[in-house]
């Protein structure tokens, strides 16, 4: 799987590098700038990209707005950013285009390797992943809503982790339940929220998120 | 017949609406003709409200209220003085609440000499008539208490039983030949050669009966109304209240024009140039605020030089003193002690013109004829040397609490990390699986450190604000806030990074008060920029009752925004809702772009 890294901080970027490398990642461009991954996103159209949302030349949100830009000419190109922070603006604009394929995780994330590379490969098969720290901003900002604060404990658990973008498998491993129970929940969330049930992961993770308001 | 009724009706209530409630103001600018009669004052008044009714229908509206208060506070002191005399009554009337009884008669007796001398200016004609309040004027005879109490106007006077036309009398009409019995209800005084006219001075006998409920009625209609018309303003004012904090900071002195034109009235008298001098000097505040602090010590001078003249003119009088009292600023002066002691409070008025001289005229002058540092750039860089004071001292209070958080925070985690790694670096040999346990809780605590240290930098700068400008910031500030926030932004460009981060955290902590304070179900926030002009309205539907001069929070605020010149201005009246505006003079800089 061929994956552009777009990291302007040295040790970073080598570390994520050889972190890829070791899961059997090829690197397609190693860059330290937002003009730079933009042509080597052009160029080289790799399966993903791990972008750095603060880059030079302005060390601005200037990774997230080339990453938007190169979407914009090829819908859909994988992207999952990093950053030091989250913000729900920004988890909207990479979300706006309904496209999928991307993600949005803090740096912070890279140190359960594991997880991270399952993320990249989500992002790159189509999916999408959000940081828990976005979920659960959304859910405390909708906690006092009617249909949210009629869900149980167990449901609201489920919510978040579908709208962090997990799989009912990865959720059911996560929570210590069946595959079975997990759908049975998740079917109960689709009722009361009022949302179109999708056997499609993806389709399902926007519109909870769309329904999160995001 | 029917017909004619029909469509006059219908005109006057097309009128009516298109009038709207400020049409009410005409009726109760006539009452005031019914409670002082026809005068200068009230015809004026009337005229006035005519005018206003017509051209700015809204703000007559608004009037209404205080006019109605201010008819019935008049109604129930004539009902209190007896007294209908408009010259006068303002003079008068204090003195009957607060004077003993004695004291009363004399300066009733004083100021119907006094009246007689300035209306009649030669021979007048005074008609006494009917009973009053026992205070006013005892005696056996009220036309000898009368010609007592003129002094000097005394031999001006001559005495006559004359029906004047517009006053409806008393049946009991009085000639000297038949001196009244009992005490004396009206005066009527007609007037000579310098102020046509009349004035009349009646007694509850006479109009008390009506006066009272009337004054009392307009005046619950009054208060009734106040509330609806201040919250119809509260929009209006609060738009004003910028530019009114920014007037009140440029022309300190400027503002003593008011307080003193009102003491006007006191030291001269309520003259019709006395009162005008009250209205207009909001008006020359406004417009020429440098005048309005320049006419301040030259009206404390006149008021000074007026104080001079009291006690001299009473002193060079032989005793028995026979002279009318006079009301000089807070003392009547009535013998010749109470005129020395006029004669310090004008040694005051001097002492205060004084002391502005230099600070108004002098400074004026100063800056128009030599090359001496301009007054207002002299009031600059007092504001400037203040607003740098504040904004040291806000940097080094954020520099102490970034230490703070630093030292209580990330710094001690990592101590921590450094620790548990030694422990490992022990255990490794002996026990790896307590070392693998004690690497796992070296990882939360890295993780840990990283979450103090990003809450930090979110308190110094905010990402998007750094990244995206105001605009975006206070979106995304809006998207973690637990409440449904309006916005309507329009920044086409980005602001200086200070200037940015001043309004960031000046909206933020608006916004916060009115999630944890107020309790607040919905905010709108505007931001406009408009002729160099930054400005800022946060509204809430809470609670209110918001005050910057008690809540650390908006003072800060204030402070910081102060450091560019910038105004807070908070309208939070208890019941909510609460609107902060904001304005910032700045520039806008165009947005960056890149390319591939």
């Amino acid at each position: 799987m061929r994956v552009v890294v777009a990291e302007d901080l040295f040790l970073l970027r080598d570390g994520l590098t050889r972190l890829l490398s070791a899961h059997d990642f090829e690197i397609a461009a190693a860059v330290d700038s937002a003009p730079d991954l933009l042509c080597a996103l052009l160029d080289k159209r790799p399966d993903v990209a791990v972008v750095d949302v603060r880059l030079p030349p302005s060390f601005a949100d200037d990774g997230l707005q080339a990453a938007l830009a190169a979407r914009q000419q090829v819908p859909g190109l994988p992207v999952l950013l990093l950053s030091q922070y989250v913000e729900q603006l920004y988890a909207r604009e990479m979300l706006a285009d309904q496209a999928g394929a991307v993600g949005y995780l803090l740096k912070d994330r890279v140190f359960n390797d594991d997880q991270f590379v399952d993320a990249i490969r989500t992002v790159a098969a189509g999916g999408t992943v959000m940081d828990p720290e976005v979920v659960s901003k959304l859910l405390g900002r909708r906690a006092r809503d009617e249909p949210i604060a009629r869900l149980s404990g167990r449901e609201r658990d489920v919510l978040a982790l579908m709208a962090e973008g997990r799989s009912n498998a990865a959720i059911a491993q996560r929570l210590f339940v069946t595959e079975k129970a997990v759908s049975k929940h998740t079917t109960s969330i689709f009722t009361k929220l009022g949302l179109a049930p999708s056997e499609d992961d993806n389709r399902r993770v926007l519109a909870v998120l769309a329904y999160l308001n995001c | 017949m029917w017909m004619m009724l029909k469509v006059l009706y219908r005109f006057l209530a097309r009128l009516l609406h298109q009038l709207g409630r400020g049409a009410w103001l005409v009726p109760v600018a006539t009452l005031s003709m019914l409670l002082f009669g026809i005068n200068p004052w009230t015809v004026a008044a009337v005229a006035g409200a005519v005018v206003v009714a017509v051209r700015l229908p809204v703000m007559a509206a608004s009037l209404l209220p205080a006019a109605l208060v201010t008819l019935g506070i008049c109604g129930l002191v004539l009902v209190a003085t007896g007294s209908g005399a408009t010259a006068t009554w303002a003079v008068a009337a204090p003195a009957v609440w607060l004077l003993p009884r004695s004291f009363q008669q004399v300066n009733m007796q004083v100021a119907v000499g006094k009246l007689v001398q300035r209306m009649t200016g030669g021979p007048g004609r005074v008609v006494v008539v009917g009973r009053g309040p026992r205070f006013f004027l005892p005696g056996p005879h009220p036309a000898a208490a009368l010609k007592q109490g003129f002094g000097a106007a005394r031999s001006q006077i001559t005495i006559n039983a004359v029906r004047p036309r517009p006053l409806p009398l008393p049946k009991q009409v009085l000639s000297p030949a038949h001196p009244p019995r009992g005490q004396v209800a009206a005066i009527v005084i007609h007037g000579g050669s310098r102020f046509p006219g009349f004035v009349s001075w009646q007694g509850p006998g006479a109009r008390g009966g009506v006066l009272l409920p009337l004054a009392l009625l307009l005046l619950t209609l009054g208060l009734l109304l106040t509330p609806q018309v201040l919250a119809g303003l509260r929009g209006h004012v609060t738009g004003m209240l910028p530019w009114l904090r920014r007037r009140m900071l440029e022309n300190r002195w400027g503002i003593l024009l008011i307080p003193v034109a009102v003491l006007g009235l006191s030291v001269f008298g309520v003259h019709l140039w006395t009162v005008a001098a009250v209205i207009a000097a909001p008006v020359v505040l406004i417009w020429w605020p440098a005048l309005a602090a320049d006419l301040v010590p030259v009206l404390l001078t006149a008021f000074a030089v007026r104080g001079f003249g009291i006690a001299a003119h009473w002193q060079a009088l032989p005793l028995p003193v026979h002279l009318p009292s006079t009301l000089y600023g807070a003392i009547l002066v009535s013998s010749r002690q109470l005129a020395l002691l006029a004669g310090g409070e004008a040694c005051l008025f001097l002492a205060a013109a004084a002391w502005l001289v230099p600070r108004t005229i002098g400074a004026h002058a100063h800056g128009m004829l030599a090359s001496q540092p301009d007054p207002e750039l002299a009031g600059r860089v007092q504001r400037l040397t203040e607003t740098r004071d504040h904004a040291v001292d806000a940097a080094t209070t954020e520099l102490r609490r970034i230490e703070r958080d630093l030292h209580d925070g990330a710094q001690a985690r990592l101590v921590a990390l450094g620790m548990n790694l030694r422990a490992v670096e022990r255990m490794l040999p002996g026990r790896p699986d307590a070392a693998l346990a004690l690497v796992a809780e070296a990882r939360e605590t890295s993780l840990r450190a990283l979450n103090d240290l990003r809450s930090l930098v979110r308190g110094i700068y905010p990402p998007v604000l750094a990244d995206r400008g105001l605009g975006h910031a206070v979106r995304a500030l809006a998207l973690d806030t637990p409440l449904p926030v309006d916005l309507d932004i329009d920044l086409p460009g980005r602001l200086t990074a200070p200037v940015e981060s001043a309004c960031y955290f000046a909206i933020a902590e608006a916004l916060a008060n009115a999630v944890k304070h107020a309790g607040a179900r919905r905010v709108h926030i505007r931001i406009r920029h408009a002729d160099g002009m930054l400005r800022i309205e946060v509204a809430d539907d809470g609670a209110g009752g918001a005050d910057p001069a008690q809540g650390s929070g908006l003072r800060g605020v204030e402070r910081r925004l102060g450091t560019f010149d910038g105004i807070l201005a908070v309208s939070s009246p208890a019941g909510g809702p609460t609107m902060v505006v904001m304005e910032v003079p700045c520039a806008l800089s165009s947005p960056k772009t890149f390319s591939c």
